[in-house]
């Protein structure tokens, strides 16, 4: 029996680590190719090494394109599409949750329905909507119309059922107004609801592709992910590959601090606390 | 109806600005596309009113059927080796004799947490023929040079094996969530009637899964028939590996061909809601939503 568990043990750690090279190889990869020189292949296994060192990368980089501006438009897109959807999804989940109305359960599982049918395909028309409110190559193109999301609502009333009744009950009594209940009262309890959504919402904001090649139409306006999909890139003449890493690594290294951050400040870790029943 | 709505002003306050985001765009723009789908139209002149005519020409158009077929491979495939994979580390992740999960279950969410540009770029380079270390491995160990992504036939790989990659972590997340949900009672006595692992798993853990995989298979439906991403990115010979929703981007901005581009926009809505609507249907009777 000890020696049966231990194999399933061994097992176990063996697949897991396996599975985790998978995970980190392309990470740790683009990440040595991102301090190669250009002059240096990157052909087969001669990519894994560097021979010669370069840190020279970025700046090569920041001549091929606008790199601030686009760096920037990332950064505020990403913030400003966060904290709007964190304010008005937990609002929602909060009035989802905790009031009694009429219509209040038809209108839930129509919010749900809606989940069904993704935006995206409806994206002529809101190609046409943008520009009619003027707001092709502006960011907020990228933030208002996902202010709520279906399943950030849908999340944060999962969350903010759990709130105990009297609480809110309690403040009511004391003269707290509705919105001061969701503020004083609601928000503090849903923080760790709160961090989680945070760390999706920023990982899913930083890495949208689809809207921003959509809505913004020139060089200056795009946000990062745009502008480096649009270096020509492939064998040959084009953009060396160790100046493309640099870039991929550049924008992929943000998300990652901002999880592993989250991920060591909660004690569960945001994996398992984000999804609750 | 008015008394109403000034006694429940607060709740109906809170929940309005999803109500009017969605009407704004997603429903306003979703109708449009239907009346668009209609029309023949470049975006510049008036839109002329053309019956159903996109459709007749959606319908005989190979390129149409080509990235109709190449999502379905999509759907299909990645869903499968998503599901199953995700399943597999879920279980692994979940298993009481593991004493240091957080460390595995930060790892093997970080394919999710990397942005989807930057790793096609990378696999772009790991599936190249001439340079892509993958064709290296391959010959290292006496298989040929594969064309992965400029090859018609193998085009669909790079852009499976990408989307499986940056999204079993997001599965398997929903998965342990359901897993720790799980009463270990279940599995003591399981163990006490001399079950094993395997009968453990199809008798005890699929079974109580069933409502998160139901939600599993409606998510990934909804996401894999539209996938663009990792298509675009790793683009094969001509419509080799070009997805639905890719050659509606394609059709309405970069040849201007709004009303056609609607109509593929429709004809993929259609898709979704029937297949979301025989997932409800065939969960319905197993009698368990």
């Amino acid at each position: 029996m000890n020696s049966k568990r231990r194999l399933s043990k061994i097992f176990i750690h063996a697949a897991l680590c396996l599975v985790s090279i998978v995970c980190l190889f392309p990470i740790v990869w683009m990440c040595i190719i991102a301090f190669k020189d250009p002059s240096e292949s990157v052909s087969g296994f001669s990519s894994l090494l560097i021979h010669q060192f370069s840190s020279q990368n970025i700046s090569r980089l920041m001549a091929l394109i606008p790199f601030g501006t686009n760096f920037k438009n990332s950064i505020l897109s990403t913030l400003g599409g966060t904290i709007t959807t964190l304010f008005f999804c937990s609002l929602a989940g909060f009035g989802f949750a905790k009031y009694r109305f009429p219509g209040r359960n038809g209108l839930f599982y129509f919010l749900i329905a809606t989940m069904l049918v993704p935006p995206e395909v409806g994206s002529v028309p809101l190609f046409l909507i943008m520009k009619k409110l003027g707001l092709i190559n502006s960011l907020w193109s990228l933030i208002i119309p996902r202010m709520t999301t279906a399943v950030g609502i849908f999340y944060m009333r999962q969350y903010i059922l759990g709130v105990p009744d009297s609480l809110v009950e309690a403040a009511r009594i004391d003269g707290c107004n509705e919105f001061k209940i969701y503020y004083r009262i609601v928000l503090p309890i849903i923080k760790p609801a709160i961090a989680s959504w945070t760390v999706l919402t920023v990982v899913a904001r930083w890495n949208d592709f689809f809207w921003p090649l959509l809505f913004l139409r020139n060089q200056e306006n795009y946000t990062l992910m745009v502008s480096l999909s649009m270096l020509p890139f492939s064998e040959g003449m084009s953009t060396p590959w160790p100046v493309i890493m640099c870039g991929t690594m550049i924008i992929t290294l943000p998300v990652i601090i901002v999880y592993l951050t989250m991920q060591l400040f909660f004690k569960e870790g945001i994996t398992e606390g984000a999804v609750k029943g | 109806m008015i008394q109403a709505l000034k006694r429940y002003k607060w709740p109906y306050l809170f929940i309005m600005p999803f109500f009017l985001l969605f009407l704004i765009f997603q429903l306003i723009p979703n109708i449009f596309t239907v009346v668009i789908s209609l029309t023949k139209w470049n975006a510049i002149a008036k839109p002329q009113y053309v019956g159903l005519k996109n459709y007749q020409l959606l319908f005989c158009d190979q390129m149409f059927w080509d990235a109709t077929w190449n999502t379905f491979i999509y759907w299909l495939i990645s869903g499968i080796i998503i599901i199953v994979l995700a399943l597999f580390i879920g279980s692994l992740l979940t298993s009481k004799q593991l004493k240091i999960k957080k460390i595995y279950s930060t790892i093997t969410f970080l394919p999710n947490v990397c942005a989807v540009i930057s790793m096609a770029i990378i696999f772009k380079l790991f599936f190249d023929t001439n340079e892509g270390l993958f064709n290296s491995i391959l010959v290292s160990v006496g298989i040929p040079k594969q064309e992965w992504i400029t090859g018609a036939s193998l085009s669909k790989i790079p852009v499976i094996f990408l989307y499986s990659w940056r999204n079993i972590p997001w599965y398997t997340m929903i998965i342990v969530s359901g897993l720790l949900n799980i009463s270990p009672d279940f599995y003591e006595a399981a163990h006490v009637d001399g079950a094993n692992t395997v009968q453990q798993f199809f008798k005890i853990t699929l079974p109580s899964l069933s409502n998160v995989l139901f939600f599993c298979f409606i998510t990934l439906t909804s996401d894999a028939w539209k996938i663009f991403n990792e298509s675009y990115m790793l683009k094969g010979p001509s419509t080799s590996n070009i997805s639905l929703f890719q050659y509606m981007y394609d059709s309405g901005f970069t040849i201007f061909k709004m009303g056609y581009a609607s109509a593929i926009g429709v004809v993929l809505t259609v898709i979704l809601l029937v297949v979301s609507i025989v997932q409800f249907i065939i969960r319905k009777r197993q009698g368990e939503v």
